[in-house]
């Protein structure tokens, strides 16, 4: 029996759980199809989930599932000039017409981009800090300091997946209009179909929390504890760097990692800071949101 | 004696093109550079690590070289009296060090600006002593506690708590800051 997973028309963080209940849906189908013949837009958060998603199935099923590529002729482009397409082939069975594209005619902050190793950390920086300070700094209105720090944030997010998450994973960094702001942001989108928060810490976790262990629970001592599988007390300080980072610029920072997703929640978002119960997904799902024209708290 | 080291030059003799300290495994290696660079010294240094060519240093890397090297100085790791100082970094960088140092109870000495401050885990008496004591050069434990209204021995528990943290350096009854002391 097949089954199919339906791609969302809007594919973003707040609709991603869409496709992880179609994931979880497809456990012990003979055949599985991503559909995304009917998405119109995708964020750098929805490009990374997908690949994620497709590295899961593929892991979970022993066979790739087939993807069925997007229907419209633009959004496929838009795909492909991001990368997901590349990367896709690798993990997919790819199925419709994929749009060639030349190199370089991206005008993204970073297209879709594998993170397997610390030296795929340093690329991924350097290429922000090289190629894209001056877009963050004039086109988006960011102060040069917040560069400097975004390229450490986007360091720690990445260092997740190598660190942690016992597989690789997948960053992209677009700029776009947030609705809900009325004003351009900067997404880092990271993610990964690892083991996720809840199996690392475990070992070191499960029994301080008793009862609530759980995926909430692992988030809220990764991300408000700075706890970390290791028993050196120098780490774990990642994801507070980043929280700080955030704080100073009004950022926003969610996590979903299995059946739960924590949010750092700033003023002008109305986001629940700790939701649970969600569909199963493995890995870790980051994503960071700095407004443009950010003015440093005080 | 003082001692610079341009972290960004160890970088580079690493083969790191560029500015960037990122992930744990190149804080490992530029820790392991200077610590061999240190251990071909001895007696009391003031090490000055200077980032100022440096563009970023993310929390990893902060742990591995700056909160390592420090708790190196307290155990066999080293064998040098070593007094660590940084240069050269933005306050987002030095409030980023300061989270990494305070929940292993670490501090050191920061320079921005030309003046001296403790970055770290330190309590508000001897973050106190250390700024009249950074102000003026040198002092001891009379004229701090003239200076602060406190007994002569409360100064001297101070000074010497932030001497045996490698803070300041003691001499002959004097306190130092780290540079002037060298």
């Amino acid at each position: 029996m097949s089954a199919i997973i339906e791609v969302p028309q809007r594919l973003d963080e707040s609709s991603f759980d869409l496709v992880a209940a179609g994931y979880a849906a497809s456990a012990g189908a003979a055949k599985v199809i991503v559909d995304a013949h009917a998405t119109e837009w995708i964020s750098p958060y929805g490009l990374t989930t997908l690949l994620a998603a497709g590295q899961a199935l593929r892991e979970r099923d022993g066979h790739p599932a087939l993807f069925t590529v997007p229907g419209d002729r633009n959004v496929a482009h838009f795909w492909a000039r991001m990368g997901f397409f590349t990367h896709a082939a690798e993990i997919f069975e790819l199925h419709g017409s994929v749009p060639r594209v030349k190199a370089g005619e991206s005008k993204v902050l970073l297209e879709v981009t594998p993170v397997r190793q610390a030296e795929d950390v340093h690329s991924v920086v350097h290429h922000i800090q090289d190629k894209s300070a001056e877009i963050l700094t004039s086109e988006l209105g960011l102060d040069p300091k917040a560069t400097m720090g975004f390229g450490m944030a986007l360091s720690e997010a990445c260092q997740n997946i190598v660190e942690h998450a016992g597989t690789g994973g997948w960053v992209a960094v677009h700029s776009y209009n947030w609705r809900k702001l009325g004003k351009r942001v900067v997404v880092i989108a990271v993610a990964d179909a690892g083991v996720g928060f809840r199996h690392t810490l475990e070992p070191t976790q499960a029994k301080r929390f008793g009862e609530r262990w759980g995926d909430g629970a692992a988030l809220e001592a990764a991300l408000l504890q700075s706890v970390s599988r290791f028993r050196d007390p120098g780490r774990g300080q990642g994801l507070a760097g980043i929280r700080r980072y955030l704080g100073r610029w009004q950022g926003k920072l969610s996590i979903r990692s299995g059946t739960a997703r924590i949010a750092i929640v700033p003023p002008w978002d109305d986001d629940t800071p700790l939701v649970e119960n969600l569909a199963p997904f493995p890995g870790a799902q980051v994503q960071l949101v700095i407004p443009a024209e950010a003015e440093q708290a005080k | 004696m003082i001692t610079q080291i341009d972290v960004r030059e160890v970088l580079v003799q690493l083969g790191h093109g560029r500015p960037d300290l990122v992930t744990r495994p190149t804080g490992r290696a530029v820790r392991t550079s200077i610590e061999l660079e240190l251990g071909r010294l001895s007696g009391r240094t003031v090490v000055v690590l200077d980032f100022s060519d440096v563009r970023i240093i993310d929390c990893s890397c902060a742990d591995e070289i700056v909160a390592k090297l420090v708790q190196a100085s307290f155990g066999s790791e080293l064998q040098l009296d070593a007094f660590f100082l940084i240069r050269g970094l933005d306050d987002d960088q030095i409030n980023d060090i300061d989270h990494v140092l305070r929940p292993q109870r670490l501090a050191l000495v920061a320079e921005t600006a030309g003046r001296l401050r403790l970055v770290g885990e330190v309590a508000d008496d001897a973050r106190a002593a250390f700024g009249l004591l950074a102000a003026r050069g040198r002092t001891d434990a009379r004229e701090l506690a003239d200076a602060l209204a406190w007994t002569v021995e409360v100064a001297r528990t101070v000074l010497d708590d932030l001497a045996g943290r490698r803070l300041v350096m003691h001499d002959d009854g004097l306190y130092l800051a780290p540079h002037t002391a060298a």
